[in-house]
């Protein structure tokens, strides 16, 4: 069918015959975290987009909806997020135009998107990112991630990149099923806060956004109270006195 | 239909704006023995009149299953069949690996009608001989399409193709508009009826008839055959109590009236 293979003639011919190929990310994302929550899913991430470790970009929405009733957030190269959104958008204007009652739901977007990561991880050219895919359909809630290597899951908490280390560890010992709206933002403002101090391409300005059977909100930027005020962070070189 | 000069490829017309070599396809399907279809709001049933060449073999398969929620009942040339039901197979089978989840019913008989009428527009090729119910279940709901060799599809609350079918449309004409709220059990028996008027005499045994099932919790099967005998065991004796009564009432109304001529 033609959407797969718009998806996987990506590898560059280059003048000599040669193809080239992805081999590292230039522009990326950090964490995504995402949760379930009573009405629906709950997904977060910073707006900022980092050049090696220059935080270069400080205005990049790294969460989308898609169609009806899904909600796309990634962490990795900006670029290649771009790319799976125009793929995205053209099966959902497809779905839409069949115009028949029949409606992509978010578990098959999931599985589309695995497809595709998997396919180019096969061909040595993948699509760097993390994708957390979380949507609700007919009241039923769901949540997964994909990986660029085609590594897919379902779970009621996931998160991306450095969140997996930081977040879940909190998520796990505090996510609980049917948390209210309000629950679950401080919930997830707590995750952020642990990854803005201890993640250093992480911006201070994020956005949360929500997906219910009504459809998706996602919220103005904006930033968490911070402090610094930690009497460890007085004198920090206190504890390295004689080195050079 | 008589020969004339227009019939010979399929990408002639006619004058009057026909394809005659659909039309013959058409009357392929017709000249195939019969299938049935009806559908409730959760459940859909096919049944087909399993023809068997002589009594030495066995009779040709004419109910496929697709996918779990999708199963086709062919007349026509059933070579034709099979290879279309290959098809369908494929393309749910494909949808499924790449967004796992059933293909839905509609998005799957347009892409067979679409395949059909490619058959319609080449000089190389000829129209399928075939007609196909294509019974279906996905979240909108229980569907019965009918895709004839012309490439149109239409949606049907129940239909019947082949070789005098026109009898069990009779039939299901007279009830259709009470399958929506059928059960499960009382779909079947009416599609069972249905392949009986369509022996018009002829015994009706569940060695000579195919039907399957499919509803919201019951993925596409074959019903046993035993079970098939029952059903038609049941529907026998109903039919035999009123024949019983008849003569009696013969003698009471025979002493003035004429015999009706019917």
């Amino acid at each position: 069918m033609e959407l797969q293979t718009l998806a996987m003639k990506d590898a560059t011919i280059v003048d000599d015959g040669t193809t080239e190929r992805t081999s590292y990310p230039y522009v990326t994302g950090t964490s995504v975290i995402g949760m379930k929550y009573k009405e629906g899913v709950i997904m977060a991430a910073d707006t900022g987009g980092s050049y090696g470790s220059t935080l270069r970009y400080k205005s990049v929405e790294r969460i989308k909806p898609i169609g009806k009733h899904s909600l796309l957030g990634a962490s990795g190269e900006i670029s290649d997020f771009q790319e799976i959104l125009r793929y995205l958008d053209e099966l959902i204007l497809y779905d839409n135009m069949w115009d028949d009652g029949n409606s992509l739901g978010p578990k098959e977007v999931h599985n589309y998107l695995t497809r595709v990561m998997y396919n180019r991880r096969n061909k040595f050219d993948p699509l760097w990112n993390s994708l957390v895919l979380g949507g609700v359909k007919n009241g039923q809630k769901y949540l997964g991630m994909v990986s660029m290597n085609g590594t897919h899951f379902e779970d009621n908490h996931v998160a991306t990149g450095f969140g997996n280390h930081l977040a879940r560890p909190i998520l796990r010992a505090e996510w609980h099923e049917d948390l209210s709206f309000e629950e679950a933002v401080k919930l997830m403002e707590k995750c952020l806060l642990v990854l803005l101090y201890r993640d250093r391409s992480a911006i201070n300005k994020f956005q949360v956004a929500k997906i219910t059977e009504e459809g998706v909100t996602i919220s103005q930027p904006y930033a968490l109270k911070t402090y610094w005020g930690f009497s460890a962070f007085q004198n920090p070189s206190k504890g390295a006195v004689g080195s050079w | 239909m008589f020969r004339n000069q227009y019939d010979t490829d399929v990408t002639t017309w006619s004058p009057a704006g026909r394809l005659f070599q659909v039309e013959y396809a058409m009357e392929a399907v017709k000249q195939g023995a019969a299938a049935v279809g009806l559908r409730s709001t959760s459940h859909v049933v096919l049944a087909t009149v399993n023809k068997a060449t002589s009594d030495l073999s066995s009779y040709q398969k004419k109910v496929f299953k697709v996918d779990d929620h999708i199963g086709v009942a062919i007349s026509g040339l059933t070579a034709d069949g099979r290879v279309l039901s290959r098809y369908l197979r494929n393309e749910c089978i494909n949808h499924a690996f790449v967004y796992e989840s059933p293909l839905p019913v509609s998005r799957l008989v347009v892409r067979l009608a679409d395949k059909a009428q490619v058959c319609t527009q080449r000089s190389w090729k000829r129209p399928y001989g075939v007609g196909l119910l294509v019974a279906g279940l996905d979240e909108t709901g229980a569907h019965l399409y009918y895709n004839c060799p012309s490439g149109n599809y239409f949606e049907y609350q129940a239909f019947a193709i082949g070789s005098r079918s026109q009898a069990a449309k009779t039939f299901l004409e007279r009830r259709f508009e009470s399958f929506n709220n059928y059960s499960r059990d009382e779909l079947i028996k009416d599609a069972v009826f249905a392949i009986k008027e369509t022996l018009q005499g002829e015994k009706l045994t569940s060695a000579i008839c195919t039907v399957a099932i499919l509803g919201k919790d019951e993925a596409f099967h074959l019903i046993d055959q035993k079970i098939i005998q029952e059903i038609i065991d049941s529907i026998e004796i109903k039919e035999d109590a009123p024949a019983e009564q008849a003569p009696e009432q013969d003698e009471a109304g025979s002493s003035g009236a004429a015999p009706m001529d019917i």
